[in-house]
């Protein structure tokens, strides 16, 4: 049979009430210090009691010791499965964060720039008012050139306009970087006389320029083409058609099928409005043109390019279905709200 | 250009089993487009885009010559028919009949015509009717019907006069002189300027507007009896000024502003008198007048076999190349790694140089037969653009803590140039403006931020927060083009300190060093002086912060007093820290004290003068003010050890000595 010490019993007693007022884990975890811990009431007990004349005395204090332990662990356990119970309503509603939003035009650069990042290109930011050297004369159309009264064209002086497409950027690409290798992607403001439903006197293009050594169509194929797929969807196709631009030669039209009739060109059996005939088209590109190589100061024997300029708004609509351009420049915050 | 022709008609020139939709799918792909094809009884219609400098593919000949060279590359049978190129032709000689045309110089480049008697004028077969409508023309009658038909088969215009109706039998083909003017066959009158190219018939009355529209007096009607039939080519430059000036685009305006063939004036002339003879009983009475003063030389563009490879991507073999541009009506020979090619005289000005060959090959091979290639260009490592990462973090920051960005247009109206209070002339003014609401390059972005305000006023509830990030544009004197200032515009209905304290997070954010804030001396017109800080780092003078002048606010309309933030990030992506330093981490917390100062200093300066008082002080914390006194949290500590209770109270008998007047 044990023995009854005093120092003990007191022990356990203050222990029993002190396990009965614990409710948390971090209160089992003090009572685990003062007891069982290196300064604690057990290892006191060792110290103040006979242990070394009296064996018993030792055994009782050990029975003790592992008495805490067990209490102690369960009573850890206990609390850890009534906190656990703790319920709170899950349906009550979050406290509402200020929400802004980024303009459908920036996401776009930004899903635009993304992609071409991948690629290597560069981006780069020309003038947006440019003299007529940059945005006409220099890419190989002349003063007396029909191109010139679209009628689409700003001016600012007789001999600077506001760009109305992204290609000046292609000389002042070639003038900073004086000699190939080129890939860049120029994403900037373009400006022209028409406002429609597809038309507003502000837009955005992207400008992409490519130059080295042995630069040819299968690669102005292969960039359009990781594009489409990137921005538009892995089920979407592209194709070429010829075209005309002074500043390249060849020049091309490229088309995108028709997210709406799936290119198909029919829904529900009348032709789709949408597009002509299942294709839709992206934009202009072309192998930049020998006179637009030498009048940026590279040699067009040494080098080729190709280059590309299509709209920002554009594609976003492509993709989008936003019936009408001139929405996306609403600054209705209920409309931007919603991106 | 958009062309509009029937397949009948295209099938005059093209032999081939390939269905309308075969067709227009395949042509597309090589050459000109085929936008819509409807079908109607017994026959398609196209409506194809022939390509601006492709004007010999403007007909129903042309687009059947690419027609019969594409399909072939399909594997698909055919054959371009009845070229007429290819035929012979014999025009009466010595016939009796005599007139004179006298040619100004550089007005034409061929002109041809013929006298034509015994002319039975009635309506057209219901064929020929049928033909015109459908391709969107209107049938007038035998005659007149003829060239119209002529001018959809083969791509070049012709003209009937009414012989007898012409002054005298001498013509004069002449610049237009300023103040003349010209009643033409739908009924309008011309103003003509110096300069349009018009027939005058000898008794000084004008009797065509060249190359646009003939002239009533001498239209064609149900009694002609002698035409005059002329098929020219006119100067193109000419011909496309006066169309645009006098808004007069017609089919055969938009032809010859394009440089048709010269060599195709003697087929049309014969296919013409061949055809009225048939269709009114008409004879040749005048020998043929052709005047062409300057024959072009043949045109050779040589081409290398390699070249061509590597330009296009893919090798292709030289029999396919010389079977393409013979297909094409290209001629050629080879020699040695080269291939000459002799250039058709349709295609006269759009093959100069070896890339339009190049095209010429590419595009009939096939482009969607060419393989797809990521270019691999050693590009040298680029210099981080801190501008462009700028503006994006900045967007994406202030998007994420409640601000809509919004995109206004750089182009505003003087109307709220002067309501912002700014000077309209230190503005660029467009030269030709679409209309009164776009006419200035803006030199702000807070005015549009403004009116952005008031057109959401109403519209939502809470504080409406904007952010846009755009150029303005800056006048240099003495230079070509303004400067473009990258610029961040915020506008909050928010408090000061709100917005102060976001534009210092962002600020932050971006690692732009130095940042303080001076009150404003002169701020741009439309802050209130009363309320505006510079907002400078280090000496730079980053922008402004504060509130809008009372008037401009009623000016615009905006019932509530925004703040407004403008920063040149231009300027400020010099100021942002790209070194990264280390500060060890403070072994020792700092103690929060709270101290209040009786002072009239602005808190600015307080909280600098606190600041500057001990390198202990670690930081400042505004918490309120209650008439002139003013409670700050201030942070002491020290990197070397805990500070002492007895230190701390030194220290804040020093801060309150500062403030002793």
């Amino acid at each position: 049979m044990g023995i009854k010490i005093l120092e003990i019993d007191q022990i356990t007693k203050e222990f029993e009430k002190d396990l009965k007022n614990t409710a948390t884990s971090a209160e089992v975890d003090s009572l685990n210090i003062k007891y069982l811990g290196k300064q604690g009431k057990i290892n006191h007990l060792f110290k103040i009691l006979p242990v070394k004349t009296d064996p018993q005395i030792g055994k009782a204090i050990n029975d003790f010791k592992s008495i805490v332990q067990d209490k102690l662990s369960t009573k850890l356990s206990e609390v850890l499965d009534s906190a656990e119970q703790d319920t709170f309503d899950v349906t009550v509603p979050g406290f509402e964060k200020p929400l802004g939003s980024l303009h459908l035009v920036s996401q776009t650069i930004k899903e635009i720039e993304t992609i071409f990042q991948k690629l290597g290109f560069v981006r780069r930011r020309y003038p947006e008012v440019e003299t007529d050297w940059y945005y006409a004369e220099g890419l190989n159309i002349p003063k007396d050139h029909p191109a010139r009264d679209d009628q689409e064209t700003f001016y600012v002086g007789d001999n600077t306009v506001l760009t109305a497409h992204t290609s000046n950027g292609q000389l002042r690409e070639m003038e900073l970087k004086k000699s190939p290798p080129i890939k860049m992607i120029n994403i900037g403001k373009t400006y022209r006389r028409q406002i429609d439903a597809t038309h507003t006197p502000m837009f955005h293009q992207f400008e992409g320029l490519v130059i080295d050594k042995g630069i040819n169509i299968t690669h102005l194929l292969g960039v359009t083409e990781y594009f489409a797929k990137s921005y538009f969807g892995q089920d979407r196709r592209t194709r070429l058609r010829p075209h005309h631009f002074q500043f390249t030669e060849p020049s091309f039209e490229i088309d995108i099928t028709c997210g709406v009739c799936q290119g198909t060109g029919m829904m529900h059996q009348i032709p789709c409005k949408v597009c002509k005939s299942g294709w839709l088209e992206l934009g202009g590109a072309g192998m930049v043109h020998p006179n637009v190589l030498r009048n940026g100061g590279l040699n067009p024997d040494e080098c080729s390019g190709f280059a590309f300029g299509w709209g920002v708004e554009r594609i976003l609509m492509m993709k989008s279905g936003l019936p009408d351009l001139r929405l996306i420049y609403s600054d209705d915050i209920r409309f931007l709200k919603q991106f | 250009m958009d062309i509009i022709i029937s397949d009948s008609a295209l099938r005059k020139f093209l032999d081939t089993p390939a269905t309308a939709e075969i067709l227009s799918q395949n042509i597309s792909l090589c050459g000109p487009t085929f936008d819509r094809t409807k079908k109607i009884a017994g026959n398609y219609i196209y409506e194809i885009e022939a390509i601006t400098n492709r004007v010999d593919t403007a007909s129903a000949m042309g687009v059947a010559r690419e027609a019969a060279a594409i399909l072939t590359q399909f594997n698909i049978p055919a054959k371009f028919v009845n070229d007429p190129y290819q035929e012979k032709f014999n025009f009466p000689k010595n016939l009796s009949k005599q007139f004179h045309i006298n040619i100004d110089k550089n007005l034409v480049v061929r002109f041809t015509a013929i006298a034509l008697e015994n002319i039975s004028v009635h309506p057209s077969s219901k064929e020929t009717m049928t033909l015109l409508e459908n391709c969107g023309l209107r049938s007038l009658n035998n005659c007149v019907d003829i060239t119209n038909e002529l001018t959809l088969l083969y791509g070049l215009p012709s003209h009937i006069f009414d012989l007898d109706k012409l002054g005298a039998q001498s013509l004069t083909i002449r610049d237009s002189i300023e103040g003349e003017s010209i009643i033409t066959l739908d009924g309008q009158n011309n103003q003509l300027g110096e300069g349009d190219i018009v027939i005058e018939d000898g008794t000084g009355r004008l009797v065509d507007l060249c190359g646009i529209m003939g002239g009533q007096i001498a239209e064609v009607d149900e009694h002609t009896k002698n035409i005059l039939l002329i098929v020219p080519v006119y100067n193109h430059k000419k011909i496309r000024g006066t169309s645009l000036r006098l808004q007069k685009r017609t089919l055969a305006a938009q032809l010859f502003e394009k440089q048709p063939d010269p060599e195709l004036c003697l087929p049309v002339m014969a296919k013409a008198i061949q055809l009225i003879k048939q269709r009114s009983g008409g004879e040749a009475s005048s020998s043929l007048f052709d005047y062409y003063p300057v024959p072009r030389p043949t045109k050779f563009v040589t081409l290398k076999f390699k070249w061509l490879n590597d330009f296009v991507g893919v090798i292709i073999s030289q029999d396919t190349v010389v079977s393409i541009l013979a297909s094409l009506g290209f001629g050629g020979t080879i020699e040695g790694d080269s291939l000459v090619c002799l250039v058709p005289s349709w295609r006269y000005h759009d093959i100069n140089i070896k890339e339009d060959l190049a095209e010429e090959v590419a595009r009939i091979y096939g482009y969607f037969k060419l393989p797809h290639a990521l270019p691999c260009v050693n590009l040298p490592a680029e210099p981080r653009n801190l501008l462009l990462e700028t503006e994006k973090e900045s967007k994406k920051y202030l998007s994420d803590i409640g601000y809509n960005e919004v995109y206004n247009s750089s182009l505003v109206s003087l109307s709220l140039i002067e309501k912002s209070g700014l000077d309209p002339s230190s503005f660029i003014r467009l030269s030709n403006a679409l209309s009164q609401d776009y006419g200035y390059l803006r030199t702000s972005l807070i005015p549009s931020a403004l009116e952005n305000h008031k057109h959401n006023q109403g519209k939502v509830g809470g504080q409406l927060k904007t952010v846009e990030i755009a150029n303005c544009y800056q006048k240099i004197e003495g230079r070509e083009l303004p400067r473009e200032i990258s610029t961040l515009a915020m506008l909050s209905g928010e408090d000061y300190r709100k917005i102060k304290g976001e534009i210092e997070a962002l600020l932050w954010k971006l690692r732009v060093k130095d940042i303080s804030f001076k009150p404003s001396r002169t701020p741009p017109p439309f802050f209130n002086p009363a309320g505006t800080a510079d907002i400078y780092s280090k000496k730079l003078l980053l922008g402004h912060i504060g509130s809008i002048k009372p008037a401009v606010l009623r000016k615009i309309g905006l019932l509530n007093n925004p703040m407004a933030i403008e920063i040149n990030l231009a300027d400020m992506v010099l100021k942002i820290n790209r070194k990264y330093e280390f500060h060890p981490v403070p072994e020792y917390p700092p103690v929060l004290e709270e101290m209040t100062i009786d002072s009239r200093k602005s808190l600015g300066d307080i909280i600098e003068t606190i600041q500057n008082t001990s390198q202990l002080i670690k930081k400042v914390q505004y918490i309120n003010s209650f008439k002139g006194k003013h409670s700050f949290g201030i942070s002491f500590g020290s990197d070397n050890k805990n500070l002492e209770q007895s230190e701390i109270n030194t220290l804040k008998d020093i801060i309150q000595n500062r403030f002793k007047i």
